[in-house]
């Protein structure tokens, strides 16, 4: 039961703006549709690309070439799933859909999640690439959602830097040790890195976004970087971490730098190929979407006996 | 019962490191194998609650066939050898932990940690006064955490058979899984079954830790209106063939071994990393 | 009938539990609540849950070990032999995880 002392009315979306600081509305605040609709974008997208970021490491548990770092890849993927079972209340809580219904939008192939996690991975040397960077990418940001005006997205996002440290350097160590391994496990890093280079990139999305997601989220405290911000942020870190580890930039896309600035020339990247995973119809989201979908559907019915009352 | 302590790894007779050997291998590749099918439910469990409780649980065994092998260590094996290295043949799990789960059978999971971890408590309270200081030192961490498996697999089961699809399930999984199960209680080396109760390493039988299992299991399959393969007078269904331990393995196990070995076999490793400390140096 | 009370202090912050009061029922309860534990400390919202429908796990009573018993080190920062500096939020993670786990 949740009391409350004074009971605001229904916010308009000007009076959002004016009030949207850091975790400054919860559950208790009757929140304009418009809000939380956007909220729930957000939240849901994140929450999915948990699941699928899980779903696309999870071979590698089996494949963890010694017993320590299958434990580390399964606790990792465990964390993962824990912080989509976080992100999914955070979204819930804003009365839009349930975790059942999003669940089954992400089976149906209408739930969105991140770029990357559409692509197949399929080798050990490519593991750092999420471990490491996309990660490394995905925290970068979720640091700054602390500040989101959504109280229980914010929430959720205190356990989930809490754990996440740990991700990143189990990726990091992974690619240490392909790194100083033997010359061929170089050429294969290398290799995987220049694969997945331009996605990573183009995790943060377009800097121009003409979405007008972004705008509203923006003015409303739903976000509190710009995607500009963020792959800067990003790129200041993980660059010369590349190149610590011996990694070569390939040379597209083109990246230059300008007074300490990272000017990433945005028309090498394949745009084409970005939002046709937006939208869940490049070749590999089908075979993610369709293959989770089908282990969703496959335990339906225990899902069902949680739902009956047991013990009366 | 410390007059018959046995020596520490590098002071055991030949005959005596056998033995322990003959022990510990079956003890840490059941735990193993059975931990790597477990991960199989991983992003695939019912609800995001259950994969978090089945996915620590797999973490408890792979952490339980650690110290086990940390043990093995000790004589002088690497984790290379006891895992990437050694012939599929050779390794000692009853072919129980290495059946493949069918896409969805959740049923087949709960059952097999129920059947799996009642064993386990039961093996564990026979090597708690173990005259092999080595083991005693593992059995309460790990006896700690198979109490919380047991206890999920138990309510899971109940659950699952309050609705006629559920119990249906049940039964199924149990009509495989059963007689597979009994291999649990099989020794690694027949020949070697004797010198582990002559040396006081475990203070019972197989055969009667079988029984107590028979004796906790049925009834408690029989509450759920589950029926276990054994007949009226007791009698228990015959091992399968292929059921690991000394004998063959099915087909699975090679496959599943190829699978877990391909990393450290495509980058031609010969070493393992690890992450965590030594477990007798650890805390 | 006995009621837990959590309290969070300002918008954002967590509930925490911050004490319990005797009532009858959900609307008693209410109103005994904010003036025992809300009317001196500075509150934002009350949670009041009948203390009958509150269930625990308790280490001692239960003897169970949160995090489990064996070496679960694997899940720590501080178990891998590679920086933190380069990023604060990593930084900060470590330090959380530390704090967490009694170090200081």
């Amino acid at each position: 039961m949740i009391i409350h002392y004074k009971r605001p009315d229904v916010m308009n979306v000007e009076e959002v703006t004016e009030r949207a600081e850091p975790r400054a509305f919860s559950p208790q605040d009757d929140m304009p549709e418009e809000y939380r609709k956007a909220a729930t974008r957000m939240i849901q997208f994140h929450a999915n690309s948990e699941i699928m970021g899980a779903y696309l490491e999870r071979p590698f548990i089996r494949q963890s070439p010694s017993l320590d770092r299958k434990l580390a890849f399964s606790a990792k993927v465990q964390d993962e799933i824990g912080h989509g079972q976080l992100l999914y209340r955070a979204a819930e809580s804003l009365g839009i859909k349930t975790r059942e219904e999003m669940l089954d939008e992400l089976a149906a192939g209408d739930g969105k999640f991140l770029n990357c996690f559409h692509y197949p991975m399929t080798e050990w040397w490519e593991t750092p690439m999420i471990a490491f960077f996309v990660d490394g990418a995905a925290m970068r940001r979720q640091a700054t959602i602390k500040r989101t005006s959504w109280e229980p997205y914010a929430h959720a996002m205190d356990k989930i830097c809490f754990e996440e440290g740990f991700h990143i350097k189990h990726g990091e160590d992974i690619m240490r040790e392909l790194a100083t391994g033997t010359r061929r496990e170089r050429q294969l890093l290398q290799s995987a890195f220049e694969e997945w280079w331009p996605r990573i990139l183009q995790f943060f999305g377009p800097t121009d976004d003409q979405s007008t997601h972004h705008d509203f989220a923006d003015r409303v405290g739903l976000k509190t970087m710009s995607n500009d911000e963020l792959r800067q942020a990003f790129l200041n870190a993980y660059l010369p971490k590349a190149e610590k580890y011996g990694l070569e930039i390939p040379d597209e896309p083109r990246i230059r730098e300008e007074e300490g600035r990272y000017v990433v020339e945005e028309d090498d990247l394949d745009w084409e190929e970005f939002w046709e995973i937006a939208s869940n119809e490049y070749a590999g989201s089908h075979e993610q979407i369709d293959s989770r979908a089908a282990a969703q559907d496959a335990v339906a019915w225990a899902r069902k006996a949680l739902d009956r009352p047991h013990g009366s | 019962m410390t007059a018959n302590q046995l020596p520490g790894p590098d002071e055991l007779t030949e005959r005596e490191r056998k033995t322990v050997e003959a022990l510990v291998f079956g003890l840490a590749d059941d735990e193993f194998v059975l931990a790597e099918r477990y991960t199989e439910w991983q992003v695939r469990a019912p609800t995001l609650e259950s994969d978090l409780a089945l996915s620590n649980i797999a973490q408890d065994e792979l952490g339980h066939a650690r110290l086990w092998y940390d043990l093995l260590e000790e004589f002088g094996y690497t984790e290379s050898e006891l895992l990437f290295e050694r012939d599929p043949a050779e390794f000692t799990h009853a072919a129980f932990v290495e059946l493949p789960f069918e896409e969805g059978d959740w049923a087949d999971a709960v059952l097999r940690g129920y059947l799996y971890d009642t064993a386990e408590q039961l093996r564990l309270g026979a090597l708690e006064d173990a005259s092999y200081p080595r083991i005693t030192d593992r059995i309460g961490k790990i006896t700690e955490e198979e109490s919380y498996h047991r206890e999920h697999a138990q309510n899971w089961l109940e659950r699952l058979c309050d609705d006629p699809e559920g119990r249906e399930n049940v039964q199924a999984a149990t009509d495989r899984l059963f007689p597979h199960a009994l291999a649990l209680f099989e020794p690694v080396d027949p020949d070697r079954e004797a010198a582990i109760q002559e040396l006081g390493l475990r203070s019972e039988p197989l055969a009667d830790l079988r029984e107590q299992w028979c004796a906790i299991t049925v009834p408690f399959l029989d509450s759920l209106g589950v029926r276990a393969p054994v007949s009226e007078d007791g009698t228990l269904p015959e091992l399968p063939d292929d059921h690991g331990r000394s004998s063959a393995h099915t087909g699975h196990w090679p496959a599943l071994h190829e699978e877990l070995t391909r990393t450290y076999r495509e980058l031609d490793r010969t070493d393992t990393p690890t992450i965590t400390s030594d477990p007798d140096h650890a805390q | 009938m006995i009621w837990e009370v959590f309290r969070q202090e300002q918008a954002g912050e967590y509930h925490t539990h911050c004490g319990n009061v005797h009532a009858p029922d959900r609307e008693m309860a209410l109103l005994f609540a904010q003036i025992q534990h809300a009317r001196r400390k500075p509150t934002n919202s009350l949670w009041v849950v009948p203390k009958s429908e509150v269930t625990t796990v308790d280490a001692d009573t239960d003897g169970v070990e949160f995090g489990g018993t064996t070496d679960k080190s694997y899940r720590w920062v501080s178990a891998y032999n590679v920086d933190v500096e380069f990023a604060e939020e990593i930084e900060e993670s470590d330090r959380e995880q530390r704090q967490a786990e009694g170090e200081s």
